[in-house]
């Protein structure tokens, strides 16, 4: 379902993120992506949902190029940011259905689907108000039901965990469980390595823009914590 | 004090900064600030003075040169008076950094010193090049005595304070009634061109048929009775009367004072107000509108734009008053509205002029780009090309531009324009309507502001707003140059139409092809 290959990322000044990453994730994985602050985590996933350019390496989604046709990756694609800054003008309601005419999502199961998932985060009473009035948690609430209820073959998220009541979090780890099995594919960052250890069948760990661990979660941990796989991975310098 | 200074000095970088385009400040980049402050205070001063001596010129002719700072005086302050009711929402009340601020060890009153003070030094520079072009002409005109540079010196620092103050105060009652009710923006938006529109038609109803001295007489006296302070500065300056200098001094003072006292009580409960908006929780799931994704991007820039009453009072006042002047023509006498300009342009020159013009003002699209901000991220990741995203940005600045067409149409009407007069303001309207859209954005992706924290900014003062209006402003002037140039309107309209199809081709080609490829890289 994704396949990252050799992807690099330099920003001006001559920063290079993210140094000639491959990885790949299939049908009913879900990855967890996992790194220190600035490690090149959020400069992949935002080249993987499109909003980042890129010149060096490839990313394919569901077999096409991000590159030559965005259009189609981005229309399989969900994308949640660490932040949600959401259209404050608009309200929830307003927002759901104007990610429904985006996405071209069928009337009748866009309400359907809205209903169930605003129910399941317990915001159904809140769609009406302004966007500006929410807090952080509902705010991230709503982008995660926006990526949804578009039933998206690929669901990328930067830190969805945080912010998240522990009712909505536990919901969010059961519908992902859901959708791998619908045969959806998940990748997502954390810094919850407990989350990553049960949620995830895949790990990646990034250091410095370039991967140093990945494949299976069990044959990343062997008789390990992840914890401690993370922290040995993290403190040993690179030559 | 010291804090008060520090939080001015940092906002006023970070809307130097935000104005130019640029995130951090190196020095490269503070000497282009720099630069610019001093191209823009050589150009605006040099015009002023220009002016000055026009008018002083004639006032002195007629003995009445003693009217020429009072004068100045009221534009300077009528001209504090509009700008600041503008911003009072977005600087005051409702600006991004609230929580920021309010999170800082410093008191509420420091806070709210600082935002008023940001207000000052804005308008203060504007009060300084014009009081400083009015004393230099009426220097050289009148040679005063050494007394009226000092008196003139003194009252630059205090001019800005009582119109600021009114302005706050009216913007301040304005937001609190616009924030109780259902669509406060709108409201908001609505109340502020009401007012406007008043201030601007009370001149309409002095007598204009007088010699311009006589009228610039008659104008300061009536200046004088609206506004006494004007009269304390007038005294002062051209008499040297000292208690004049001291009532006005004081009065300014003491007023500023007491506002910035007043406005610290409710500073923090209205801008809760402002910020949060009203939240009921009571949603029940009905009906769903479904759209296409273009209907979808462009309802929903429409409602972006009406939701920023800085972006709709300076986008939508040249609409608003096209059609206001519209309703209004069967009913007043355009030769009378035209005063003096009737002397150098024909009746069918002066409409297409003034109907160009107040399109030239409407360009929402110089903005749009950057007034995504923070929520680039949504456009950039969904599913629609960049093509279709501007589609709906320009959609919503033709909506807007749209009764530019209605008024020309009517205009012609009730003028009794013949079909060939009709037919080419007609064309002149919708090859310009097409035109500015399509340019504000083009200049938007090539100066873009994704950062900032203030609307006014982005709307007002960056570089991409500044370079759309004066350009498309600048090519309303070309169209009367080139009527004036080949002497013949006909020949004139034409040549400029040819001219903008040829921009418009050009400008939607980079539109499609530079433009997507700037839109990618943001």
């Amino acid at each position: 379902m994704l396949q990252i290959v050799n992807f690099s990322k330099t920003y001006k000044g001559g920063k290079r993120a993210v140094d000639g990453l491959s990885l790949e994730v299939n049908s009913g994985d879900i990855f967890g992506f996992i790194g220190h602050n600035g490690a090149g985590k959020t400069t992949t996933i935002r080249a993987i949902a499109g909003v980042l350019n890129f010149e060096e390496g490839d990313i394919l989604i569901d077999g096409v190029s991000i590159k030559r046709d965005p259009v189609y990756c981005k229309k399989v694609t969900a994308y949640i940011p660490d932040n949600p800054d959401l259209y404050e003008h608009l309200s929830g309601i307003a927002y759901l259905n104007f990610i429904g005419d985006i996405y071209e999502v069928e009337k009748s199961d866009r309400r359907h689907l809205i209903e169930k998932y605003a129910d399941a985060f317990e915001l159904t009473s809140n769609l009406g108000d302004s966007i500006s009035s929410y807090s952080h948690g509902m705010k991230q609430k709503l982008a995660i039901i926006s990526a949804l209820i578009h039933s998206p073959k690929l669901l990328v998220l930067d830190e969805p965990f945080v912010g998240l009541d522990p009712k909505a979090a536990h919901t969010l780890k059961g519908i992902m469980a859901q959708m791998c099995k619908n045969g959806s594919a998940i990748f997502f960052s954390t810094h919850v390595l407990e989350v990553a250890e049960k949620l995830c069948n895949r790990i990646g760990i990034i250091k410095n823009g370039k991967l140093v661990a990945y494949g299976p979660t069990q044959e990343v941990t062997g008789d390990s914590s992840l914890e401690d796989v993370f922290m040995e991975l993290v403190e040993t310098k690179q030559p | 004090m010291k804090k008060v200074i520090r939080l001015v000095n940092v906002q006023i970088w970070a809307m130097l900064a935000n104005m130019l385009s640029v995130g951090d400040l190196k020095k490269k980049k503070v000497n282009v600030i720099y630069a610019g402050i001093v191209l823009f205070t050589v150009v605006l001063g040099g015009t002023l003075c220009y002016y000055a001596y026009f008018v002083g010129s004639i006032l002195k002719a007629y003995n009445s040169i003693e009217v020429l700072p009072s004068l100045f005086m009221a534009f300077a302050c009528i001209m504090v008076l509009f700008t600041t009711l503008y911003k009072v929402k977005g600087t005051l009340f409702g600006f991004k950094d609230f929580d920021l601020l309010m999170s800082m060890p410093v008191s509420n009153g420091k806070i709210v010193a600082s935002r008023i003070m940001l207000l000052y030094v804005l308008n203060f520079v504007f009060v300084f090049i014009t009081m400083g072009a009015v004393t230099v002409v009426y220097g050289i005109l009148a040679r005063p005595g050494l007394i009226f540079y000092l008196f003139n010196f003194l009252a630059v620092f205090l001019l800005p304070l009582i119109p600021i103050i009114i302005a706050s105060v009216l913007g301040t009652i304005l937001s609190f009634i616009s924030i109780r009710l259902k669509y406060s923006n709108i409201i908001y938006i609505v109340l502020v061109f009401l007012l406007v529109l008043v201030w601007m038609f009370l001149p309409f109803s002095i007598d204009t048929n007088e010699a311009l001295a006589e009228a610039s007489k008659a104008m300061a006296d009536r200046i004088n009775t609206i506004y006494p302070l004007a009269g304390l500065y007038s005294k002062a300056v051209t008499q040297g009367n000292i208690m004049s200098m001291i009532i006005f001094a004081a009065v300014s003072i003491l007023a500023f004072m007491l506002f910035t006292w007043g406005i610290g009580k409710i500073f923090v409960k209205l801008n809760t107000e402002v910020m949060t908006g009203s939240y009921k929780a009571a949603y029940k799931l009905g009906e769903l509108n479904i759209s296409s994704p273009l209907m979808a991007l462009y309802k929903k820039e429409f409602k972006r734009y009406f939701a920023s009453p800085v972006y709709v009072l300076n986008t939508g006042f040249g609409m608003a008053l096209l059609l206001i002047l519209t309703v209004c023509l069967p009913f007043i006498d355009m030769r009378d509205l035209m005063g003096d300009v009737q002397l150098a342009v024909s009746l069918k020159e002066f409409v297409p002029l003034i109907i160009l013009f107040c399109m030239a003002t409407t360009c929402t699209t110089m903005a749009s780009v950057s007034m995504e901000g923070k929520n680039l991220w949504i456009l950039k990741s969904i599913p629609v090309s960049a093509k279709t995203i501007f589609a709906s940005k320009i959609l919503v600045n033709l909506t807007l531009l749209s009764p530019s067409v209605l008024a020309s149409v009517i205009i012609g009407i009730i003028l009794k324009f013949s079909f060939i007069d009709e037919l080419l303001v007609l064309l002149l309207v919708v090859s310009f309507a097409l035109f500015v859209p399509a340019f504000g954005l083009v200049i938007n992706l090539s100066f873009p502001n994704l950062t900032w924290t203030n609307e006014t900014v982005v709307v007002k003062q960056s570089t991409a707003s500044v370079i759309s209006i004066f350009s498309c402003i600048g090519l309303v002037a070309v169209f009367y140059g080139l009527i004036k140039f080949t002497d013949n309107f006909y020949t004139g309209a034409l040549l400029f139409i040819c001219l903008i199809w040829i921009l418009n081709i050009i400008i939607y080609k980079v539109l499609t092809e530079k433009g997507v490829n700037k839109f990618i890289k943001l």
